[in-house]
């Protein structure tokens, strides 16, 4: 039995403790056919591919297995322009640890025969003043597909680049 | 109180299927669930998903899943644990009035994640993790705990009867893609059968084959020392619930689909239940096929997909349609689903034929 002086009422004359912590989960994860399929077209073809909902008739980009809009498997595969028409961008000025030292533009982009845009990085463009970058991009250019020298099928196997 | 019945169900289990995405597993078993009912896709208002970040791998994951579930321009919530719970709170949604007709879909694949990585990460990072806790120590525990009582008498009858059953259920997944190290007092033929699962059913206030009769939710403590881990006591709240939800007792179920990591856990939730007297329950599984016909997680197991994957069998079960593991024509069924963290959380669902 403790004697009274033993009994701890007061708890907050402690050092407070802290645990640091991580989160690192190792995972595997399989993009499946159609997305093997379409990183497959864009390493070997350099060419970037769509696949048709039969029920909306959209020629979605990047190609997937199903419309997520009509609930359909999506039935064929059609090739689209290397070519497109810039639509929005952003310029991301802040570094995040394994992706290109800021500025990055971003852009979305519809490339002739899609009906969907594809996000990516416009590459080429001379970010030094941000305002005369942005009002270049305002116009809503032209760009074309430019392709990294080996391909490994992966997104970052591609940018956009002005067209002219 | 509004009737609600299930009128299309799907359950899809593999094991590394390198053809499919996460996505198209959704979509194969949601739209095998929408076709199983008949109903237009039209008729569908609303989506509850069951799924974890931390086994999708995908923070924020209904952003990546939800479209693969139908969700595109429909109420949809995202149920933070087991199918079961995604499915009460479906009723929920219906029973109110908000929704007439819900895909509930929940899903999770061993074959991407590190399962005993995410099993230990669980835990909580003061008492749990710094110890080594993880699911099968938690099961192990248990397991001692109810051997510490009753001894092992007539485990091999029980496993091999279970076994059994899987490996007739033409749903189940019946070898473990994952290689484990059974913790004392576990032997490898109780660990549960690593699989990939999507799972969905399509349940509305429109009269169908199978009536949703009740539904009872509890949950335990967290710390584990606090808790009767032989009594599972949120199990037999949920269950009570249930039961009395559905103005029935225990001996009008004839068929009982429970959801529990190992073998262990499913014979001592047996006993919680009271479907056999304690320290019986391995001559009761030994027995009975009406506990867990599908054959359990012996047939696959992913959490948070198999509370859902019990409710899916059940149904089965009560429509005459589940195949060379079917019952003799029941006509009510129970089934569970449970919450990570040694199942502290327990939902508790009675179907009943139409
Ligand atoms: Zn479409």
């Amino acid at each position: 039995m403790a004697a009274d002086q033993d009994l701890i009422t007061d708890v907050t004359d402690v050092e407070p403790v802290e645990i640091p912590g991580r989160w690192d989960f190792a995972f595997t994860y399989f993009a499946g056919n159609a997305a093997s399929r379409f990183f497959a077209e864009i390493r070997e073809n350099r060419r970037v591919m769509g696949t048709r909902c039969p029920k909306c008739r959209r020629l979605l980009v990047p190609a997937r297995s199903f419309c997520d809009a009509c609930f359909e498997r999506t039935t064929e595969w059609v090739p689209v322009s290397n070519e497109g028409t810039l639509e929005t961008f952003t310029i991301i000025t802040a570094a995040f640890p394994g992706l290109p030292e800021p500025p990055v533009v971003l852009a979305y982009v519809t490339l002739d025969g899609a009906d969907t845009a594809l996000v990516n990085v416009v590459t080429g463009v001379d970010c030094s003043d941000i305002d005369a970058a942005a009002a270049r991009l305002f116009e809503q250019p032209r760009v074309r597909l430019s392709f990294v020298a080996e391909p490994q099928g992966r997104m970052t196997d591609f940018s956009f680049v002005l067209a002219d | 109180m509004t009737d609600l019945f299930i009128e299309g169900v799907a359950l899809d289990a593999s094991w590394r299927d390198r053809d499919r995405s996460l996505t198209d597993l959704i979509f194969d078993a949601v739209r095998a669930a929408i076709d199983d009912s008949g109903q237009p896709l039209e008729g569908i208002d609303s989506v509850v998903l069951a799924a974890h970040d931390l086994v999708d791998g995908r923070s924020l994951s209904s952003m990546v899943t939800a479209p693969a579930a139908a969700a595109y321009l429909r109420d949809e919530i995202r149920y933070g644990d087991d199918g079961a719970g995604a499915f009460a709170a479906a009723m929920t949604r219906l029973e109110a009035g908000h929704n007439r007709r819900t895909i509930v879909a929940g899903w999770g694949r061993a074959s991407e994640h590190d399962v005993d990585a995410v099993s230990h990460g669980l835990f909580d990072p003061f008492f749990g993790r710094p110890v080594g806790l993880d699911e099968l120590a938690v099961s192990a525990l248990r397991a001692q705990a109810w051997i510490q009582r009753h001894g092992t008498a007539g485990r091999d009858a029980a496993w091999r009867r279970r076994r059994e059953r899987a490996a007739r259920n033409p749903r189940a997944v019946t070898q473990s893609g994952v290689q484990q190290s059974a913790p004392y007092p576990l032997r490898p033929e109780e660990l549960p059968v690593w699989a990939d699962f999507a799972v969905a059913v399509v349940m509305s206030t429109e009269p169908a084959g199978v009536k949703v009769a009740g539904m009872g939710q509890s949950s335990d403590p967290y710390h584990l020392g606090d808790r009767d881990l032989v009594g599972m006591p949120a199990l037999v709240d949920a269950a009570g619930k249930a039961l009395a939800d559905a103005g029935a007792a225990l001996s009008d179920v004839e068929v009982v689909e429970l959801d529990a990591l190992t073998g262990f856990d499913e014979a001592l939730a047996v006993e919680a239940l009271g479907l056999a007297e304690p320290g019986s329950a391995f001559g009761y599984l030994a027995e009975h096929d009406s506990v867990n016909p599908s054959g359990g997680c012996a047939a696959g197991y992913c959490a948070p997909a198999m509370g859902l994957a019990r409710i899916v069998e059940a149904t089965l079960q009560l429509r005459g349609t589940a195949g060379p593991v079917q019952q003799d024509a029941p006509r009510r069924a129970l089934a569970t689903g449970s919450s990570t963290i040694g199942s502290q959380t327990q939902t508790a669902i009675v179907l009943e034929a139409a």
